[in-house]
Formats: structure tokens, C-alpha cells, sequence
């Protein structure tokens, strides 16, 4: 019941008439973001941080928008996904499977109808669930000690291998690397310059923003511009609209996508693309009795759909209660909140209900309003895959630069961010994954910080690591975590 | 010897892993706040990430996809730095037109839609973020 009284709390935060319009601000972006290929949530939220931060938002304004945007984008992949064949985001990769053969068949009308509804039943349902869910998680966390919360980082990092198929070793190195970017500069501790090189700029440290932006929104157009962009889109289709009788079929699979899609989002490191095409062979292994799934079948566009955006409010709940984000959105999220020194985990449902509790009941609202803007304006959305590129990334480029510079007003920032866009291409093209790296960044400090306290406490022994239940537990799932990919790599 | 991407990939963790390991160990404290210092955590991630260099060494590697258009890539980098650099003098929205420039002309526009873009883009975000957001944005010599 407190769970409710705290909601009604967050409900007071996220209609003030501020409030309402940056949900409703990162709602249109969100889509928009979601229905343009090449440029995903991440690259959006990082676009949009520094702005957020030069402007002096409160945090729980702040998260409200890049939240918004977040979720919003499971709804814009969809449209790309079903009128181009081609998933506006990753995770509608599998929306493409039935969703473009009914835009084919002249259905595209009813295709985007349902997977709308799916996407909101999924989310909402989701955030029900996360009402629920997350003081009580939280709770379990609230009794760890510097040492469990080692344990906990140490599990979420080397969780990065086992998603990286076939990649685990470049997922580990890129986490790695993340760390050591996060100590760059004054150590904490004893004062001592850390990585610097002598740079005096570098001193205060590497900042999120220009990190963030160069490998996602500079490091993205210079991998865009390699390759000619070829697409065209389908008709909306004026065949039969959605009837009554097709959404009330769809409703099982909805429900069934739902609890796949959040199970999957709240464990660490599995996303909403692993969440997405789960669900999808579990619905046609019970649902397709007549062969139609692939071919075009409204069930085979709902199920992917709404477990994509369970599975995205899924990944919130850990980055909430724990404090470890479980995909590379939620951890540009947190690492906004650590810009506002804010330490996600498990007290901040006690210290900031404004900021947990806020973001939470903005949720509610937030996908209301995805619905309402989505149903009738899709064909709106749909028109933004005409703008032709060469309008479309010098903005985004020029807007990305003055964002770092809003944040710092420093021209070495700018030339930094550069560098980092350049390494982010080559990684890509090195098929290193990028998300590991800003992990590691949020991770790295807190990881340490831990580590320093853990052992303080101990006197230096280092046995303290293993020494409670919960620690043992998390070692063990650990190196489960990192000798299975090496392993299932030989066979 | 494309296909031995990975390998200059492992190479170059392995020589970075060792800088920091050697970059670690300079490291001088003049006193001890906690028994760990500031030397063991960064050292530990290095060796980490040289390990991985080195399992990244003993195997065939991912083959480096040429880029189908090399050109645009290397202009648009070269502007982005630049821009880096001419920010400051030039004022933001010089700089920033001449940006969307190049950028508009690697993606393949023609000239006078990459003019038309960059003298719209420029200014239009000058007017959101310097006089809407009140977020102060350098002046170039003509005063925007």
C-alpha cells in the first residue's frame, strides 16, 4: 500500500504543467527518433543531456524527458519496421517478420493500429509491474555493503560478454577500456593525477556529455556516410482497417508478450531485441495452428512489439532499485543521474522520492500520450522517413557540438568529442560493441569507490570480497557469466 | 591481411594495457588514506583488458568491411575538428553554417541544397538555443 501512497506522491511531480510538456516534448521526440533508421534512443538522450544540464533542469524534469524519449522510441521503430521492411531500432527487427508482409498486403493501416495497442499494453502493464516490483527489489539491496556492491558491479560488467553473441571477449575489453576512461583525471581519494598525460584540461575528468555524444551521435553520421542510405517506403495501405475481432484476438499474445518482455528486461544485460524475438517464437510455437505466422499474421506484429516495450520499462527497474543499468539506454540515463549527483540504487526511493516516484507516474502519463499522438498521427511520423539525409545530420551534427559546448564552454571538449566520434567508428567497424564502454564509464567510479571502501574496512584484506552470502552468490554467477561465452565459443 | 583486423585490434589493447599498468606504477603517494591507493584498481582493469588483447591475438580475426565511399567520411572529420578549433573566433552561427556545409555535401547533396540547408540550420539553432533556451553560444566578429 505504501507503494501506491508514494505513486499518488510522483503523480503530484509529473502533472505540473513543466512536467507534462517535457514527457509530452520526449514523447514526439521519442517516436520521431524511434521511426528514423540510424539514429536510436541513445543517440537522442545523449543529444539531449547536456542541454538538459546547461539548462538547470531538476533532476526529476530532467528524467522525465530522457525517459520519455526512451520509452517513446519503441513506438517509432514499429512505423519503419512495418511500412520499410527495415526496424527504425534494433529491437523492431523481428516487427519486420509480419509487419511488413501485411503493409504489402495493403494492411499497413491495421499492422501500426495493433502494434500501437501492443506497445501500449505492454508498457503500461510493464510500469504496473514496476510500481510493484521496485521498492521491494530494492529492499533486498538496502542491507548490501561495499563489498556485495563490488560483487554486484563485477556481475553486471562481465553479464556484458554473455550478451555479445560470438563477441564476449571485445565486450569485456570495451568495458574495460570504459573504466579506465572514468578514472582519467583527479583520483578522489588522494589527489593524485590519474591517465591526464599532463593535460590540464583533462584534470576534472572525461565528461559524460562529450563521451555520450561522440560515440553516439558523431561517431554514428561518420558510420552513416559510408555507406549510400537506399529506402522506400511503403503506402500506408487503404485495405480493411483493424477490426474489434482482430484486436481481441491479438489480446493473449499481447498479455503473454508482456510477461516475457519484462521478465527478460528487469535480469541485466538481456534487451529489448532479445525480449522481442523470444516472444515472438513463443507465440507462433502456441499460437500458429494455421502456418500464417511470417506471412503476415497481426499476432506476429503485436507480440514483438509489446515485449519490446515491456522489456524497455523491464530495464528501467534495475537501473532504479540497483542502481546497475541493464542496457546501453538505461545507462546513458543513469549516468544523466550521476550528473546530477544522484546515486541510483536502493535508497533513492526514501532519499529522492521526487526523482524515483516522479519518473514512475510520468510513465503512466507518458504512454497515454504515445497512444493518443500514435493512433491517429502515424502517417505524420511516417512522412519523416522522406526528409532526405543531407537536411537531416548536419543538424543533428551542429546540435550535438552545442550541447558539448553549452555543458563546458570549452573548445578542447569539442575537439575531445571529435576524437571520441572517430574511435567510435572504428570500433563499430571493428565490430567492438560501443554500449560496454559508457557502462563501464558509469560503472567504473562507483566500482572503485566500492572496491576502496570495502577494503578500508577489512584493513586491506582482500578475503572481505567473499565473505557474505550475497557476495558469494554474485562471484559465482560471475564466473559463470564469464566462462560460459569461452566455452559455447570452442564448440 | 584485412582479415587480421582483430589482431591490430589485440595488439593495440595489449600496448594500451601495458601504458597504463606502466602509467599506474609511477603513480606517487605521498600518504596512505586507504590500504588499496590509488594504483591496484586501475592496474587490475589494465591487466583485464590486456588479457583480452592477448585472447584476441590467438584468433582469425573479423575482416574490416571496406567503407563503399571513403571521401565524405575523412571531410566531415576534418570539419568536425576544425570546427573544434573555429568556434570561438568565428562566432556560432558562421561556424555552425559552414559545418552543415560539408556535412550536407558528404551526404551527398548538391551545392545548392547543402547551401540552402546549412543557412537555415545554422540560424534556426541560434535562435532556439541562444535567444529560446538562453543557453549563451559564442559571438563571432559580426556579433552572432
Amino acid at each position: 500500500m505504501d507503494s501506491i501512497a508514494a505513486l499518488m506522491g510522483g503523480f503530484a511531480i509529473a502533472l505540473t504543467p513543466t512536467n507534462l510538456g517535457l514527457a509530452f516534448l520526449g514523447c514526439l521526440i521519442g517516436t520521431a527518433i524511434g521511426v528514423l533508421p540510424g539514429i536510436g534512443p541513445m543517440n537522442a538522450i545523449a543529444l539531449l543531456l547536456p542541454f538538459c544540464f546547461a539548462l538547470k533542469l531538476p533532476p526529476e524534469s530532467a528524467l522525465i524527458l530522457l525517459a520519455a524519449v526512451y520509452y517513446g522510441s519503441g513506438y517509432g521503430g514499429r512505423i519503419t519496421a512495418i511500412l520499410l521492411n527495415m526496424p527504425g531500432e534494433p529491437a523492431a527487427a523481428i516487427t519486420t517478420l509480419d509487419g511488413h508482409p501485411l503493409a504489402k498486403q495493403g494492411r499497413g493501416a491495421a499492422a501500426l493500429a495493433v502494434s500501437g495497442i501492443g506497445s501500449f499494453v505492454g508498457a503500461t502493464l510493464s510500469v504496473v509491474l514496476m510500481t510493484f516490483l521496485s521498492v521491494p527489489l530494492a529492499r533486498i539491496a538496502v542491507g548490501f555493503s561495499p563489498a556485495d556492491y563490488v560483487a554486484l558491479i563485477v556481475f553486471a560488467l562481465s553479464l556484458l560478454g554473455a550478451v555479445a553473441p560470438g563477441n564476449a571477449v571485445k565486450a569485456w575489453a570495451a568495458g574495460c577500456f570504459g573504466i579506465l576512461l572514468a578514472l582519467v583525471g583527479i583520483d578522489s581519494g588522494t589527489g593524485v593525477e590519474r591517465l591526464t598525460f599532463g593535460s590540464i584540461e583533462l584534470l576534472g575528468g572525461i565528461d559524460f556529455t562529450v563521451l555520450a555524444i561522440g560515440l553516439f551521435a558523431i561517431g554514428e553520421v561518420l558510420l552513416l556516410l559510408e555507406t549510400r542510405l537506399r529506402a522506400t517506403a511503403a503506402a500506408l495501405g487503404h485495405g480493411e482497417r483493424l477490426s474489434l475481432k482482430e484486436l481481441l484476438a491479438c489480446v493473449p499474445a499481447m498479455v503473454r508478450a508482456t510477461g516475457i518482455g519484462f521478465v527478460i528486461g528487469v535480469l541485466p544485460g538481456a534487451g529489448a531485441s532479445v525480449a522481442a524475438a523470444l516472444s515472438y517464437t513463443t507465440e507462433r510455437r502456441i499460437a500458429d495452428r494455421a502456418g500464417t505466422f511470417g506471412k503476415g499474421d497481426l499476432r506476429g506484429v503485436a507480440s514483438p512489439e509489446t515485449a519490446d516495450n515491456a522489456a524497455q520499462i523491464g530495464n528501467l527497474v534495475p537501473m532504479l532499485s540497483l542502481g546497475i543499468p541493464g542496457s546501453g539506454t538505461t545507462a546513458v540515463l543513469l549516468g544523466a543521474l550521476l550528473m546530477y549527483s544522484i546515486t541510483p540504487g536502493p535508497l533513492l526511493f526514501t532519499q529522492r522520492p521526487e526523482v524515483a516516484w516522479g519518473l514512475i507516474a510520468s510513465m503512466y502519463v507518458g504512454n497515454v500520450m504515445l497512444l493518443v499522438l500514435n493512433l491517429p498521427l502515424v502517417g505524420l511520423f511516417a512522412r519523416l522517413l522522406t526528409v532526405p539525409a543531407w537536411v537531416l545530420y548536419p543538424g543533428v551534427i551542429a546540435l550535438s557540438y552545442a550541447g558539448v559546448y553549452a555543458v563546458s564552454n570549452s573548445p578542447f571538449d569539442l575537439l575531445l568529442a571529435t576524437a571520441f566520434g572517430a574511435l567510435g567508428y572504428v570500433l563499430r567497424k571493428l565490430d567492438v560493441p560501443l554500449v560496454p564502454i559508457i557502462l563501464g564509464f558509469v560503472l567504473g567510479r562507483l566500482l572503485e569507490d566500492n572496491l576502496r571502501r570495502a577494503l578500508s574496512l577489512s584493513d586491506g584484506d582482500v578475503l572481505a570480497l567473499f565473505a557474505s552470502i550475497p557476495s558469494l552468490l554474485l562471484w559465482a554467477c560471475t564466473l559463470a557469466a564469464l566462462v560460459f561465452p569461452l566455452i559455447r565459443r570452442k564448440v | 591481411m584485412r582479415a587480421q583486423a582483430d589482431r591490430v585490434l589485440g595488439g593495440a589493447l595489449v600496448a594500451l594495457a601495458a601504458g597504463v599498468v606502466w602509467h599506474a606504477q609511477s603513480l606517487e603517494v605521498a600518504f596512505a588514506a586507504d590500504p588499496v591507493g590509488p594504483k591496484a584498481f586501475p592496474t587490475v582493469v589494465a591487466l583485464a583488458m590486456g588479457a583480452c588483447g592477448i585472447l584476441l591475438l590467438l584468433r582469425a580475426g573479423t575482416v574490416w568491411e571496406k567503407a563503399e565511399r571513403v571521401l565524405p567520411g575523412l571531410a566531415a572529420a576534418a570539419a568536425m575538428a576544425a570546427y573544434a578549433l573555429l568556434l570561438a573566433p568565428l562566432g556560432f552561427i558562421t561556424a555552425s553554417a559552414l559545418l552543415c556545409l560539408v556535412i550536407a555535401l558528404a551526404f551527398s547533396a548538391t551545392i545548392l541544397q547543402a547551401v540552402v540547408t546549412s543557412l537555415v540550420t545554422a540560424p534556426l539553432l541560434w535562435l532556439l538555443l541562444d535567444r529560446v533556451l538562453d543557453l549563451p553560444l559564442p559571438a563571432g566578429p559580426l556579433g552572432f
